[in-house]
């Protein structure tokens, strides 16, 4: 055997080792979930401008999240919209009558790699005028100390529109995404995550529904997000907070910025109020509403147009107020209302579009999820 | 300036201010150190479900749409 | 709702315990559920008895061919080396063997021809690995993980239950620890360390808020000779056990950690304190006159959840 000899690794070492060890931490998002998840999601929206209401819609939506052994998990869902009510054909005006069934579904699996995770999804949706068909590649990579994860993500879309009206027909839309983004921790109670994003889309891009609607056949948009939790540990709360930046070709250039307090209560209870602020310039070819009761046409040598007030420039707010119960181990279920105005009026840093009706949405949705 | 660039520097902006956020220097934190990080709250795909009906509703009501990820998103609401 | 939940099983060859607080009672039964389940497989696919266990199926295999290893135990392994070379060689899974020399139950020490056989089986630089196959190159030769089995078992029965969603509790598989999170209102967990010479006693109470805290004593295994204590803990390069300290205990965010570093301590003797003053982290050591040599104890950790003001510290410390 050997002769006697100092430890040739200090104790240091040791600690390092230890962590290499598999499953002695709780998970991090590079690793598998243990568990499956179920959840029910079922949304009533409904919109409307002084004196008339608009759309309505009902959404019953399906999400579930299953591991495939410890490298793997696969993760769907359904949405059924039911659409009905009436959208103006023009700014705030000529009200027409709508009604439709949205289905979509989405699939996606996850590879869970030593450093990371890789993903491919596709989607489906169908309606009446719309089909769309999508794929999805999605891929992060973590540091060693799981501080930093770097996101990438390619999203490619064909849609095939044929508005019930015949005003067009065979039209289709591409559509590619592309999205590079970082995660960073930032101490044991801060957490940062910035992404951006471009896209581009190429086909038919009008409202087939809207008067004089004829936006160019392409677009191309970027956005900047900037998201921020933070925790609180005086009150035990959480300051979900995010930014986006957005521009496109079209001439809009918007910022969200959102702010949303989490905080749990006894009894499993949580309360999460929420705000929202949006604000947006006009799309270049919007044009304004005039004073006065006729149709307006478009300018005489333009050649793209579009009436559709949600191109004009506005602000917009939404208040909202969210409230989640765990009902035993495996059960939380929760409630959320939400209300949301637009107002040519709110815009910040610039006039909003003249001659638009007020637009407000109210919404609440009741949530169910089985973790087991 | 015109479209083009305008467009290509917004686009290297963001870039750049991704990596300046993922290089810039700070402690790191320590794994027994993230007890607070691994609650739903302090994620950013806590509620999928959820994100996406948002995501959904927005898009069709504003002009600007997207950002917080890429998707199959097939909505026929142009 | 009452506060916390203990809740008691057997496994891996002694007493286990759950400490599960601020849930209801049928969630702490499924958390405690999913926790044992977790340590019974550790327990059975590392186990000496069980013929169909992978280190069952190594040791049978000793001086024949090589045996396929899964992701787990090669991780398992490159631990093993990792505390072979932090403590000089003293640690080393393959002296399993020695215990054919020892039986602690009876106060009899074994002769140099009894023990040199038997180290002749010892070497953990010779079992060979490529890839993920792996042999033991003589017959007869063992390896066994009672060294840190227990802690690591601990370890991820903690993390099971902290990715479920407890924020306060611990495991506790026989002395060692892997606290979730602090008590309910955000004071420490109390644990008591054994006195080393006087069973029932506690020689320290030490406050946890998180990780691991775990203990290496004398008193466990072992008998009383000459005047002299012979403990089960030994020095694989002689085959004798060692004599320097009575227990050792060591707090770090692992189990594992802790339990590894109280037990190279115990082995490096009159080598542990720099040992354990270069690992950084909080201990108790007591040595072979019943001196203490701590650093740091108590007081939480720094950093994360753990960090709630103390409630105001107690001049001695206090039996739990």
């Amino acid at each position: 055997m050997a002769a006697t000899e100092a430890a040739r690794l200090p104790g240091s070492a040791l600690l390092a080792a230890a962590l290499a060890l598999p499953g002695v931490q709780p998970a991090s998002a590079d690793s598998a979930p243990d568990q499956r998840s179920v959840s029910f999601r079922y949304l009533d929206y409904l919109d409307r401008q002084p004196g008339r209401d608009r759309v309505r819609i009902k959404a019953p939506t399906v999400h579930a999240l299953a591991p495939l052994g410890s490298d793997w998990s696969v993760s769907g869902s359904l949405v059924s919209d039911a659409i009905s009510g009436a959208s103006p054909a023009y700014h705030s005006s000529a009200l027409t009558r709508l009604r439709d069934k949205r289905q979509a579904g989405e699939l996606s699996l996850t590879r869970y790699l030593a450093d990371g995770t890789v993903s491919v999804g596709a989607g489906y949706s169908t309606e009446a005028d719309y089909v769309s068909r999508g794929l999805t590649v999605q891929g992060s990579l973590s540091s060693d100390d799981r501080n930093t994860t770097w996101h990438a993500g390619l999203a490619v879309n064909r849609d095939a529109i044929n508005p019930v009206t015949g005003a067009v027909s065979g039209e289709r839309k591409r559509v590619a995404d592309l999205l590079f983004g970082v995660t960073r921790v930032l101490s044991s109670n801060d957490v940062l995550r910035l992404d951006a994003s471009a896209s581009r889309a190429r086909g038919y891009l009008s409202d087939p529904y809207k008067l004089f609607d004829e936006r160019p056949r392409e677009r191309r948009s970027t956005r900047l997000l900037l998201r921020w939790n933070h925790h609180l540990p005086s009150l035990d709360g959480t300051l979900r907070l995010h930014w986006r930046a957005f521009r496109d070709d079209w001439g809009v250039r918007a910022h969200t910025l959102g702010l949303e307090w989490v905080q749990p209560w006894r009894w499993g209870l949580s309360l999460t109020p929420q705000l929202r602020l949006h604000t947006q310039s006009a799309a270049r070819f919007y044009v304004d509403a005039q004073p006065g009761p006729s149709v307006p046409l478009p300018p005489p040598d333009a050649l793209h147009s579009s009436f559709d007030h949600r191109l004009s420039a506005f602000g917009a707010r939404t208040w909202g107020l969210k409230l989640a119960k765990t009902l035993g181990p495996e059960w939380t279920v929760d409630v959320k209302l939400e209300h949301y105005e637009q107002r040519a009026a709110w815009r910040i840093g610039g006039r909003g579009s003249p001659g638009l009706e007020p637009f407000q949405a109210r919404s609440w949705q009741v949530g169910l999820t089985r973790v087991f | 300036m015109g479209g083009p660039a305008r467009r290509r520097l917004a686009l290297c902006g963001g870039v750049a201010a991704v990596a300046a956020l993922a290089g810039c220097g700070l402690p790191p934190v320590q794994p027994w150190e993230k007890g607070v990080l691994a609650r739903p709250a302090m994620s950013f795909d806590a509620d999928r479900l959820e994100n996406a009906l948002a995501e959904h509703i927005y898009a069709s009501k504003e002009a600007a749409s997207g950002g917080a990820g890429v998707g199959a998103s097939g909505c026929g609401c142009n | 709702m009452r506060d916390a939940f203990r809740i008691r099983f057997q496994a891996m060859g002694g007493d286990g315990e759950f400490m599960i607080a601020a849930v209801d009672e049928t969630q702490a039964r499924r958390l405690a559920q999913a926790a044992i389940d977790e340590v019974r497989r550790i327990e059975h696919k590392y186990s000496r008895y069980r013929e169909d266990s992978i280190v069952s199926r190594l040791n049978a295999a000793a001086g024949g061919p090589a045996v396929e290893c899964d992701e787990e135990t090669l991780q398992l392994l490159d631990y093993a080396d990792t505390l072979y070379g932090a403590s000089g060689g003293r640690f080393d899974i393959t002296s399993g063997v020695l215990r054919r020399a020892w039986d602690f139950r009876v106060p009899r020490v074994p002769s140099s021809d009894e023990l040199a056989p038997l180290l002749a089986l010892v070497g953990w630089p010779e079992v060979e690995r490529r890839g993920a196959r792996v042999r033991l190159p003589r017959a007869g030769m063992q390896i066994d993980f009672g060294g840190f089995g227990k802690e690591y078992a601990a370890d991820r029965a903690g993390a099971l239950l902290s990715g479920r969603g407890l924020r306060h509790g611990y495991v506790n598989l026989a002395g060692d620890l892997r606290v979730v999170g602090p008590r309910p209102d955000g004071s420490a967990w109390a644990i008591g360390i054994q006195h080393p010479r006087q069973p029932g006693a506690l020689v320290a109470s030490l406050p946890m808020y998180a990780g691991g805290l775990a203990t290496s004593g004398d008193y466990e295994r072992g008998f009383d000779l000459d005047g002299r204590r012979w403990c089960h803990i030994l020095d694989a390069r002689s085959g004798m056990p060692v004599s320097a300290w009575q227990s050792v205990s060591v707090r770090a965010p692992l189990a594992v950690a802790a339990g590894t570093l109280s037990t190279i301590a115990m082995l490096l003797e009159d080598e542990a304190l720099p040992f354990l003053e270069s690992s950084g982290h909080d201990y108790l050591a007591i040595d072979r006159h019943g001196t203490l040599h701590q650093r740091a104890f108590p007081g939480p950790p720094a950093g994360g959840e753990a960090t709630r003001r103390p409630p105001a510290a107690t001049p001695h410390p206090t039996p739990t």
